[in-house]
């Protein structure tokens, strides 16, 4: 875990109200695992207080930097979409677990919801790296043709990939959930998925009936980021015991199988 | 010529204080989950999360959100108990080789009684701060310290169980909080602590509906430090024990606010968040300040705002 001044040296609107975010920072770049998010201080000064987190989409290695998908929703991410490359952030990362690699039998599903795409596309490139022969399905869906945002990266690194749009204005018209379930009966070994609390409600009780095991990319405000606040956690039940457990220690990726689910449909989302 | 030493050690209800820069209850949970970050040996103090004699599990999320230069919290004292406390946290909090001050919270006099009765077994506990505000939780917390009478009470049952420095930490959420302060002296406090969070509120109008699930929350951040300065401003002419201030330092010259208005030490909350480092920054930014000034001990600045005026009490 980094806290540190990094250079923004690349941005890029890749859709409307999407930024392509690549920050200098040899460190994150060299530690963060897929799933993982940085904290990035949108200000140098206290108002916006708090930093805003984002999953990482991709590494590069060589050149000491990642990037970040943006979706513009408020203050702090205006700021964000409004950076000069060469401005100045302060970025705390690479934080949280990571997605648990898959058991070594069958086939993985990424399911993508809106932003949700960012940390499967750094997921399904990892799964791609020598030594990976992991055959990859993705299923990647949104409101319109305008939020399929990065398809082109994501489907790059998917074996099959499928566009669902609520509108139909490309690839299928539906919920992405709507084509999960020809998936789990193909053998699939694992799903991984992300995207908003609702979607991913509805994989994880696809998943559950079919008993495939099934990771998910949790949101919530954050304060610290590092597990002391207590301020980002979402309800859990494991071994029948209900407890609450933080975003950002514990996750962003839980096991679909301890969230409970019924008290996200009741409203302990983000927003 | 090398610029003379400051000495930037305080005392503080019998504690020795290598500098007056603690963190904040809460903000700082049990030192480890900064371990990574800060050079935690480097503190003042540690006041930890509130801890109670059974584990809780906290409010429902959401239960945080952001306001101007500050906060919201609603986190409900979500913490492990006494027991694992001091079985699991106590060991590496200690590694840290600086004064631990335990916070602690109930919901009758007899908790605060038995959890300091637990903690004066556990070694190595510099202090106790009775968390008589906390805006967050049904019973108990605030309701202590917005009375002066109940506060007295509290203070003086747990000031017979247990002989640990006993810190009385206060709610803003009063008229009068000189009154409280005087009476968690009288209750034999032998330091305060303020100001822990002012009661609040924020509404997402999009959704029609609070921002946190518990409805109210507890501001804090840079939005409360006039407010905060404020109070412990009246204290230190009130009433005569260390005071230690807080409520939305960001840098030294805040806590030089703190300071002069009366506070013996100050302890950085919210501020961590956005900057972990940020308590080893104040330190050095601290005695740079004295440095500049010509002043030899920062424990001369306390209460330097009140002039000539009536303070009581100020070392
Ligand atoms: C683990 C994690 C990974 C994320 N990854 C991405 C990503 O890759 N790309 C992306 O565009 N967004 C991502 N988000 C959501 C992103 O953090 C929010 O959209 C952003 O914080 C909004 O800030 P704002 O100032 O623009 O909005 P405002 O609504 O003005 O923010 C007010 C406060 O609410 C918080 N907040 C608002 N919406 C969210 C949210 N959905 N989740 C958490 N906190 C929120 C903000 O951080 C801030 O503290 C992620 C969130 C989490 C928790
Ligand atoms: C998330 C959070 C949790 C807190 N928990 C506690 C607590 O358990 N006990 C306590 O006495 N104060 C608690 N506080 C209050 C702080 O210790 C401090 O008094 C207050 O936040 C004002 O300082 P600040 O503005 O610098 O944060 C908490 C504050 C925050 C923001
Ligand atoms: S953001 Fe502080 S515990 Fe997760």
């Amino acid at each position: 875990m980094y806290a540190q001044t990094t250079q923004l040296i690349q941005r890029e609107q890749v859709g409307p109200g999407y930024h392509l975010l690549e920050f200098d920072c040899p460190q994150v770049a060299a530690a963060a695992q897929p799933g993982q998010f940085v904290h990035i201080r949108v200000t140098g000064d206290w108002d916006p207080l708090l930093r805003r987190p984002f999953s990482v989409m991709g590494t590069n290695e060589a050149e000491g930097s990642f990037q970040v998908l943006m979706r513009t929703v408020g203050r702090g991410t205006q700021m964000l979409a409004e950076a000069q490359s060469g401005t100045k952030f302060d970025i705390m990362g690479p934080l949280g677990n990571g997605f648990a690699l898959p058991g070594p039998e069958g086939e993985v599903v990424l399911v993508a919801g809106g932003i949700g795409v960012a940390p499967l596309i750094f997921l399904a490139t990892a799964l791609r790296e020598p030594g990976g022969s992991r055959y990859i399905r993705g299923l990647f869906g949104a409101r319109s043709a305008d939020d399929l945002c990065c398809w082109l990266e994501f489907s790059g690194v998917c074996d099959e990939f499928n566009a669902i749009t609520e509108d139909g204005s490309t690839g299928e018209q539906g919920l992405v959930t709507d084509f999960l379930p020809p998936q789990l009966k193909r053998g699939t070994g694992c799903v991984y998925a992300c995207g908003p609390a609702l979607m991913l409600a509805e994989v994880a009780r696809q998943c559950e009936g079919a008993e495939v095991p099934c990771y998910v990319s949790m949101e919530q405000r954050m304060g610290c980021g590092v597990g002391a606040c207590l301020g980002c956690v979402i309800p859990t039940q494991a071994d029948g015991t209900q407890r609450y457990q933080r975003v950002c220690k514990d996750g962003p990726i839980f096991d679909a199988e301890v969230v409970d689910w019924e008290a996200i449909h009741r409203g302990c989302t983000p927003g | 010529m090398a610029a003379p030493q400051v000495d930037l050690s305080v005392e503080l209800a019998g504690l020795s204080l290598v500098n007056p820069v603690l963190v904040a209850s809460g903000t700082f949970g049990y030192g480890t989950e900064y371990g990574e970050l800060v050079d935690v040996g480097r503190l003042g103090g540690i006041c930890t999360k509130a801890v109670t004699l059974q584990p809780r599990a906290g409010n429902p999320p959401p239960r945080i959100c952001e306001t101007p230069a500050g906060m919201l919290n609603a986190i409900g004292l979500q913490n492990p108990g006494v027991e694992v406390f001091i079985g699991e946290k106590m060991p590496a909090l200690r590694e840290f080789g600086v004064p631990i001050i335990v916070n602690v919270a109930g919901e009758s006099v007899a908790d605060y009684v038995s959890l300091a009765e637990r903690l004066s077994d556990c070694a190595d506990i510099a202090a106790l701060e009775l968390n008589l505000s906390c805006p967050n939780v049904k019973r108990g917390g605030m309701q202590f310290g917005i009375d002066g009478e109940l506060t007295e009470r509290v203070v003086a049952a747990v000031r017979e169980a247990t002989e640990l420095p006993l810190i009385a930490k206060l709610s803003p959420n009063v008229t009068d909080i000189a009154s409280i302060g005087e009476a968690a002296r009288d209750g034999g406090a032998d330091a305060l602590s303020l100001i822990n969070t002012l009661l609040a509120m924020s509404i997402d109008i999009d959704r029609r509906q609070p921002m946190l699930a518990n409805v109210t929350g507890a501001l804090s951040g840079p939005a409360i430090r006039p407010v905060a300065v404020r109070m412990v401003w009246e204290v230190a002419q009130a009433v005569d024990l260390p005071i230690i201030g807080m409520g939305g330092i960001t840098s030294a010259a805040d806590a030089l606010q703190f300071i002069m208005a009366g506070a013996t030490a100050v302890a950085v909350g919210t501020a961590n968040f956005v900057e972990p480092g940020i308590s080893g920054r104040i330190i050095d930014d601290l005695e740079d300040f004295c440095q500049q000034a010509g002043v030899a001990c920062a424990a001369d600045l306390i209460g330097a705002a009140h002039g000539s005026s009536d303070v009581e009490g100020l070392q």
